[in-house]
């Protein structure tokens, strides 16, 4: 089992500290103003030339400005304290359990929770479960 | 937005049909230019009086006849087949209507668009049309061509006056939704649009000449004993995508830089360098 990412960028802060605005940065990697737009608001997902210009204007590595999110992450976080308790007790576990998930990795993932019990949660959440995860391709 | 806007609907030139019936007669005449040597020789040398009384209606039913039956059936097969054909440009797809006896509608998406060939051959010349051929990474045409050696790509669209209005129409379409990442509403991104991602990525790297990605995937995947076909299992792409990401031939998303990276267990600076 696996946790199904979404790709989250600093782009914003990196930009800010070279001190170049959205426009300048767009002319710079060949791209329009929007497309830093998006990438800024993390919606994006950039093509790898797009990102190793990005690394050269910024001196920096792609770990720097890129890193991978689980979506469930951005799910809990952005649900009140209420609304998480009450889905907790719909799926039978307790707060810090539903909690943890958006901590933990994929290994853990897979030792703590079996498939069932992450249907049931991401029903609770209102969303497909193959939004948030997915299964792993036995070799 | 109104359909009307989004789409662009395109005709052939009567011109084609002109072509394809000279192109008919000429090839005609050449097949009974022999059968024509064959009698006059036959005569010259054996003088068959029989032939003498008989040459006239030979002639007529074994030439002029099927002449005439051939050429009226190609005026109106050639006719009819323009009349049939039409292409729409679409936001994600380019979609082929032609046929005189079975309908056929053809949709290719643009993410599976290899090139597109304009050919201007000698009779294409003659009559001043050209022809646009969109080539696809595609298996029916691929393995037709094999198996007949004859190669008509999936997108065929013979007789345009100006065939640079379809790459213009393609390029905007590029264009307007480069500016716009696709996906926007899905946080979630789904394969096809990871595709026309690529497509765009490709394109514009093809425009802006001299960008290249360098990868070493294969050399890290057979390191790990990891067959070409595993690899696109686990990171959930079709095998032809890994295949042009092993030729170079593809610019891919970060995020799938990132699910192979994740597979080979290295770092994307490892799998690939733009150079």
């Amino acid at each position: 089992m696996k946790f199904k990412k979404k790709i989250k960028s600093r782009v914003k802060d990196l930009r800010e500290k070279l001190g170049l605005t959205q426009q300048q940065l767009a002319d710079e990697v060949g791209v329009s103003r929007q497309t830093i737009y998006y990438l800024e608001k993390g919606n994006y997902n950039p093509s790898l030339t797009l990102s190793f210009k990005l690394t050269e204007i910024f001196h920096t590595t792609l770990d720097n400005i890129f890193y991978q999110e689980p979506i469930i992450k951005e799910l809990l976080e952005g649900k009140s304290l209420a609304d998480l308790k009450e889905v907790a007790e719909d799926v039978n576990i307790n707060l810090e359990k539903l909690a943890s998930l958006s901590e933990i990795d994929d290994e853990e993932l897979t030792s703590s929770f079996n498939e069932n019990l992450l249907i049931k949660i991401s029903n609770n959440l209102g969303i497909n479960f193959e939004d948030l995860f997915e299964k792993e391709v036995e070799d | 937005m109104s359909k009307s806007e989004q789409s662009f609907m395109g005709t052939i030139s009567r011109k084609y049909a002109k072509k394809q019936i000279f192109k008919t007669i000429l090839g005609y005449f050449l097949f009974y230019a022999s059968w024509i040597i064959l009698t006059f020789w036959l005569l010259y040398f054996f003088e068959p009086t029989f032939l003498y009384a008989w040459f006239l209606w030979i002639m007529i039913f074994s030439v002029a006849l099927p002449f005439v039956v051939v050429l009226v059936s190609a005026i109106w097969y050639y006719n009819r087949y323009v009349k049939m054909f039409s292409f729409e440009i679409l936001d994600n797809d380019i979609i082929i209507q032609h046929g005189v006896f079975n309908r056929i509608r053809a949709t290719i998406p643009y993410s599976r668009i290899q090139n597109i060939n304009i050919t201007n051959g000698v009779f294409d010349r003659m009559y001043k049309v050209f022809t646009v051929k969109i080539e696809t990474a595609g298996s029916s045409a691929a393995a037709a061509s094999a198996k007949s050696g004859i190669a008509r790509p999936e997108g065929y669209i013979p007789g345009l006056i100006d065939p640079n209005i379809i790459e213009e129409k393609i390029k905007e379409r590029l264009t307007k939704y480069s500016a716009i990442p696709s996906g926007l509403e899905d946080k979630i991104f789904k394969p096809e649009e990871l595709a026309f991602d690529n497509f765009i990525s490709y394109i514009l790297s093809k425009m802006r000449e001299g960008e290249y990605l360098q990868t070493t995937i294969k050399e890290m995947r057979e390191k790990s004993q990891i067959s070409a076909a595993n690899l696109a299992e686990k990171v959930g792409v079709p095998l032809q995508t890994i295949k042009y990401l092993e030729e170079g031939r593809y610019n891919p998303s970060l995020a799938l830089a990132y699910r192979i990276a994740e597979v080979l267990h290295c770092k994307i600076e490892d799998l690939f360098k733009l150079v």
